[in-house]
């Protein structure tokens, strides 16, 4: 049976917003990217509801509470999320049949900083630029805020025992989200040169040493305390270049900065390095105090590293958990 | 070839290739980006996911899974010499936009300090900085944030030291041979001289903001009674 479903936010502590994979194509209007910090797990999330990897999640920095209004299959992904449904302890990182009026906590459990909540069907709402990803600062795509208590979310019409069929034996591979959310002491960003690598005489310092998450890390971008670097000052501020995710920037001060969706388009400090998207994702589910240490790669590493990042994030690889019910 | 047309080019991240195309930022550079842009847009259309024009380079996003990153840059350096010669006129037929301006007073917070520093009288600066055509350097920054150039030495007053956390949207500033529009209300460290009452960018729009590289740009001093006047008109609906 076909039906439309709806949510509502029963609960939120910290940030939850909207997001896609993105806005694509308007960076030459200074429109950022936005979309999912850690892409990787939302289009997990995404295809463990049987959705389409740009639909729409919800991501959150903390907490959140959702009154489910209707049936619906729920994927939670991210780092290690606790998962509730009516205060009953679930597993993240697979799908979940909610039936109507339940209640979908999400909490964090210290490892893992952000969370993506899929809901079958894919959540309606604003699309701007072609997309549904929340960029706060200029008000845009989906609600244009963050998630307030209250709001009503509808979902696209679907038939929710068909999608629980045919997804509710669909799990990622086991070693994924041991090798995406690490765990590990200290974590290795593979990394190429950046624009102003040559620039830059004590890279070295950077390549060497262990970086620490700062606290002042969002959206816009993780910060990194450690080693400055003392040329960076020398250098002073250069004619603003296009910028992206995963550039590590380095301002007069000398601590490293690297950006995230929503950072500005265009930035005028020195870029040291520029880390593989799939390890910007992993960074961005560092907590403060986490520490990384960043790995040189060269171009044709790098290009055949992101081809299949790119193809993963288009067709996901799920297997089916015991197979044989299902044959 | 001479060397002087060389392009210092870095390919990074696995799908970004960032070209050099001038060493500082200038109206001559500009010129050079904006016809190795529209060669790019209109020539390698089917080699980019996007294409980024900066204040004095370029940036070319690209699908490693589709097309050889190595390839995309022979063509561009292709596209460079191909240029050299070329009008620009051939290439992108720029438009014209009057932006009306309230100078001074709570809309231009710096247009004190730009008088100090260009030992100039206020009234002076504005009609210095309304009596210039500007041509559209670039966009970017945050969302419809235009990068206009060259401003008369005599103003070029520099960025301020600390940068303002709020500033409001349609602010006009200066940082040095630059004048700009801030689109959004957003952070910034430019001195700002006056405020639009125009809505600069307008993501509802298709597109949201109708001003492009290589665009020419008029500043027009208006009073406060017009600023609310025009409050809230959409700069590609106003005609002067």
């Amino acid at each position: 049976m076909i039906t439309v479903g709806s949510l509502r936010v029963e609960y939120v502590a910290g940030l939850a917003t909207v997001q896609d994979l993105g806005r694509d194509g308007y960076r030459a209007l200074g429109v950022p990217v936005s979309g999912a910090l850690d892409r990787l797990s939302a289009v997990y999330a995404n295809a463990l509801v049987g959705n389409k990897p740009r639909s729409a999640v919800i991501e959150v920095f903390g907490a959140i509470s959702l009154k489910l209004l209707s049936n619906a299959v729920v994927a939670v992904t991210g780092g290690h999320p606790r998962v509730f449904v009516d205060n009953v302890e679930v597993k993240s990182w697979m799908p979940i049949l909610c039936s109507r009026s339940s209640v979908l906590k999400v909490a964090p459990s210290g490892v893992g900083r952000i969370h993506y909540i899929a809901v079958s069907g894919g959540i309606v709402c604003e699309e701007v630029l072609g997309s549904k990803s929340t960029y706060v600062r200029g008000g845009m795509g989906c609600l244009g805020r963050p998630l307030k208590v209250g709001d009503v979310f509808e979902v696209s019409p679907i038939d929710v025992g068909y999608v629980w069929s045919r997804v509710a034996d669909l799990r990622p591979p086991s070693n994924l989200v041991e090798k995406h959310v690490k765990l590990e002491s200290s974590t290795l960003l593979r990394a190429t040169e950046g624009v102003h690598s040559y620039l830059l005489e004590d890279l070295n310092t950077l390549l060497r040493n262990e970086y620490i998450v700062a606290v002042e890390s969002d959206r816009m971008g993780y910060r990194l305390e450690g080693t400055p670097l003392s040329s960076a000052g020398r250098l002073g501020r250069l004619p603003s270049i296009p910028t992206d995710r995963g550039y590590v920037q380095v301002p007069p001060d000398g601590r490293p900065i690297v950006l995230m969706s929503d950072a500005q388009t265009t930035g005028g400090y020195a870029v040291a390095l520029h880390v593989l998207p799939r390890d910007t994702d992993s960074l961005a589910q560092l907590n403060p105090g986490q520490r990384v240490r960043f790995k040189l790669v060269d171009i044709s590493e790098a290009d055949s590293e992101v081809s299949n990042y790119l193809k993963e994030l288009e067709e996901p690889i799920l297997q089916r958990e015991e197979l044989e019910y299902w044959v | 070839m001479s060397t002087s047309r060389d392009l210092r080019v870095v390919r990074s991240g696995g799908y970004v290739i960032h070209v050099d195309v001038c060493g500082e930022v200038s109206l001559d550079c500009a010129r050079e980006i904006h016809k190795l842009y529209y060669s790019i847009k209109s020539e390698l259309s089917n080699q980019f996911t996007e294409v980024v024009p900066g204040v004095s380079s370029i940036a070319v996003y690209y699908d490693p899974r589709k097309v050889s990153g190595e390839s995309i840059v022979r063509r561009i350096r292709d596209l460079w010499q191909w240029c050299r010669d070329v009008d620009i006129k051939d290439l992108y037929r720029s438009r014209k936009f009057t932006i009306p301006v309230v100078y001074g007073g709570e809309f231009g917070p710096d247009l004190q300090s730009i008088a100090a520093w260009s030992k100039l009288a206020e009234d002076e600066v504005v009609r210095i900085h309304s009596s210039r055509r500007y041509t559209v350097i670039t966009l970017g920054f945050t969302p419809g944030f235009v990068y206009m150039g060259e401003v008369d030495p005599s103003i070029a007053a520099p960025r301020l030291e600390t940068p303002r956390v709020k500033i409001p949207a349609g602010s006009v500033g200066v940082a040095g041979k630059m004048t700009g529009v801030y689109g959004l209300e957003s952070p910034g460290g430019w001195r700002l001289l006056g405020r639009t009452p125009l809505t600069m960018f307008d993501y509802r729009r298709n597109p949201p903001i109708p001003i492009s590289p290589g665009d020419e740009v008029y500043f027009k001093p208006i009073d406060a009674v017009d600023f609310s006047k025009l409050l809230g008109v959409f700069v590609g609906d106003y005609s002067g």
